[in-house]
């Protein structure tokens, strides 16, 4: 057997036996720290859909131009064909009143019956104008010096404001990857240098018998990583849950709303609790171990 | 293999282990160390493992000088070193076997010879029936041969033993005794403190050094006597 292989299994059994050594403190450090990573996957899924909303809203950038009624079909096209000119305008359509009416009765879905309470068409026909999202300030500055155009309405406020909350949203990001990341580093060192602890008389007789540092740190190393992962597995099986049980209902009460797939956020960050998590473990058991030749 | 110059050993609290001690050891020689309790017997092998530091004097082991500012090295050197505690500091939980084996996973052995030095050593100390008992459940005596098993599983140039046979009846004495001696003939340098003198004071060979109050009185006898 390949003594890289020997001293593997031996690792493995000593950090089991670390694990063991101090059995109700680890489970409560796992479940600590399945915690905190699932609070950190939660901000990466409200960061990832926000971004994608925005993303969606903006690929699909468009205003609604209602004209003043008195025009003729005539004028409506001319007014179609000034607007089409304006740089960033893609395309422009005209939907009917009928059509206004159609398009609330199919978001509104169920719900549509609603409508049926108007004795008249409540909706009036307007021009559908596609843009580059990008230039809609100075479409906007250009429609309104325009002459039968009653009033302009775009989604710029509801952008902005996503955006803002896209901000705020990377902000919590950054400032929970940070608050998980340190109070992660301490539970874990905590963890492993009550290990250290612990086992001093074995530690101490391998410093005499003339072991390196590596070959003691490492089943302590081992111990550490296998706390945060099994920490990142219970975040991520809460985050599946959690996910599953979210995009239901959202789905359910807002049909509309342009949410991304369930597996885009759930793999990616999965994965990225999983990685930290093992990384986060490492940094930890290293952490605790360096205190302790500190001490030494 | 031992060099020690004018070495003194004190200790935080103010007692004087060591004083002004002179020493040369050749590689293969066989050492008996005696003296009364608190003599400085035990001092003597801590510092050549390097568990102390001289506070005076100069102190080297098979080339290394003994300093703190040399951990790392020293660490390096206790491997070719074969200690055998007075408190024998084996690892509990684990069994004979795998106390011994453990001694050895981080020398350059293979797996295959780590297994095979580890049941020669057992065998050699008389407990290959042990080597599944948990150290924990084994007699002060077994316990004691265990750790000379692991000291010499690890083939080292440097036995250092002490009061190896200190629990032990007199026939398992002796014979402990004839095997750490035996290792001469692999060319192992064997330093051995005891206070039983009975056990060494017919011995024909070796070089017997008395501790009294820190300070060393030798003596050589056989072979090394005339070098």
């Amino acid at each position: 057997m390949n003594k890289r292989a020997y001293n593997l299994a031996y690792f493995l059994k000593e950090s089991k036996t670390l694990f063991k050594i101090d059995f109700l403190s680890n489970i409560f450090s796992i479940i600590s720290i399945g915690l905190i990573l699932f609070i950190l996957s939660l901000v990466l899924l409200g960061w990832r859909v926000s971004s994608y909303v925005i993303q969606i809203v903006e690929r699909e950038g468009e205003i609604n131009v209602y004209y003043d009624l008195s025009l003729q079909e005539k004028d409506i096209n001319y007014l179609m064909e000034d607007i089409e000119k304006i740089e960033g305008v893609s395309s422009t359509s005209l939907v009917s009143q009928d059509e206004a009416y159609n398009r609330m009765a199919e978001i509104l879905g169920k719900e549509a019956g609603i409508l049926e309470l108007f004795d008249e068409n409540p909706f009036t026909p307007f021009i559908e104008v596609k843009i580059h999202i990008e230039e809609v300030d100075s479409i906007l500055d250009e429609l309104e010096s325009m002459l039968g155009i009653d009033y302009i309405r775009d989604n710029k406020n509801i952008i902005d404001r996503l955006q803002n909350i896209l901000i705020i949203l990377k902000v919590l990001g950054v400032l929970a990857l940070v608050a998980i990341g340190v109070s992660t580093l301490i539970v874990v060192s905590h963890i492993i240098r009550q290990g250290i602890y612990n086992n001093r008389d074995q530690i101490n007789t391998l410093e005499l018998l003339g072991a390196p540092d590596i070959f003691i740190g490492f089943p302590f190393i081992l111990e550490g990583v296998f706390l945060t992962l099994l920490g990142g597995v219970i975040a991520f099986i809460l985050l599946k849950l959690v996910l599953g049980l979210g995009y239901s209902k959202l789905f359910t009460a807002l049909p509309f709303l342009p949410l991304p797939a369930e597996e885009s956020l759930l793999i990616p960050i999965g994965i990225f609790i999983l990685l930290l998590s093992g990384l986060l473990g490492i940094i930890g058991s290293l952490f605790g171990l360096a205190k302790d030749n500190e001490k030494a | 293999m031992i060099e020690a110059k004018d070495v003194s050993l004190t200790y935080q609290d103010g007692t004087q282990a060591l004083k002004d001690v002179n020493l040369r050891i050749k590689a293969g020689e066989i050492i008996y160390i005696t003296g009364p309790s608190g003599s400085g017997k035990t001092s003597l092998l801590k510092l050549i493992l390097g568990m102390e530091y001289p506070t005076e004097g100069h102190l080297r082991v098979m080339g290394q000088s003994m300093v703190k500012d040399e951990e790392d090295n020293i660490r390096k050197l206790r491997r070719k070193i074969g200690p055998v505690f007075q408190e024998f500091k084996l690892i509990r939980g684990r069994t004979a076997f795998e106390n011994i084996v453990l001694g050895m996973r981080f020398l350059d052995f293979t797996p295959k010879e780590i297994i095979e030095n580890s049941y020669m050593a057992l065998e050699r100390v008389g407990l290959k029936h042990k080597r599944d008992s948990l150290v924990d459940k084994l007699s002060w005596g077994e316990s004691q041969r265990v750790a000379i098993a692991r000291a010499i599983a690890r083939k080292p140039s440097l036995i250092l033993a002490d009061e190896p046979t200190g629990n032990l009846d007199l026939d398992n004495a002796l014979n402990i005794m004839d095997i750490l001696t035996s290792l001469r003939d692999e060319n192992t340098t064997v330093i051995i403190t005891t206070h039983a003198t009975h056990l060494i004071e017919d011995k024909e060979e070796g070089t017997f050094i008395r501790i009294q109050e820190g300070r060393l009185k030798m003596e050589r006898r056989g072979v090394e006597a005339y070098e």
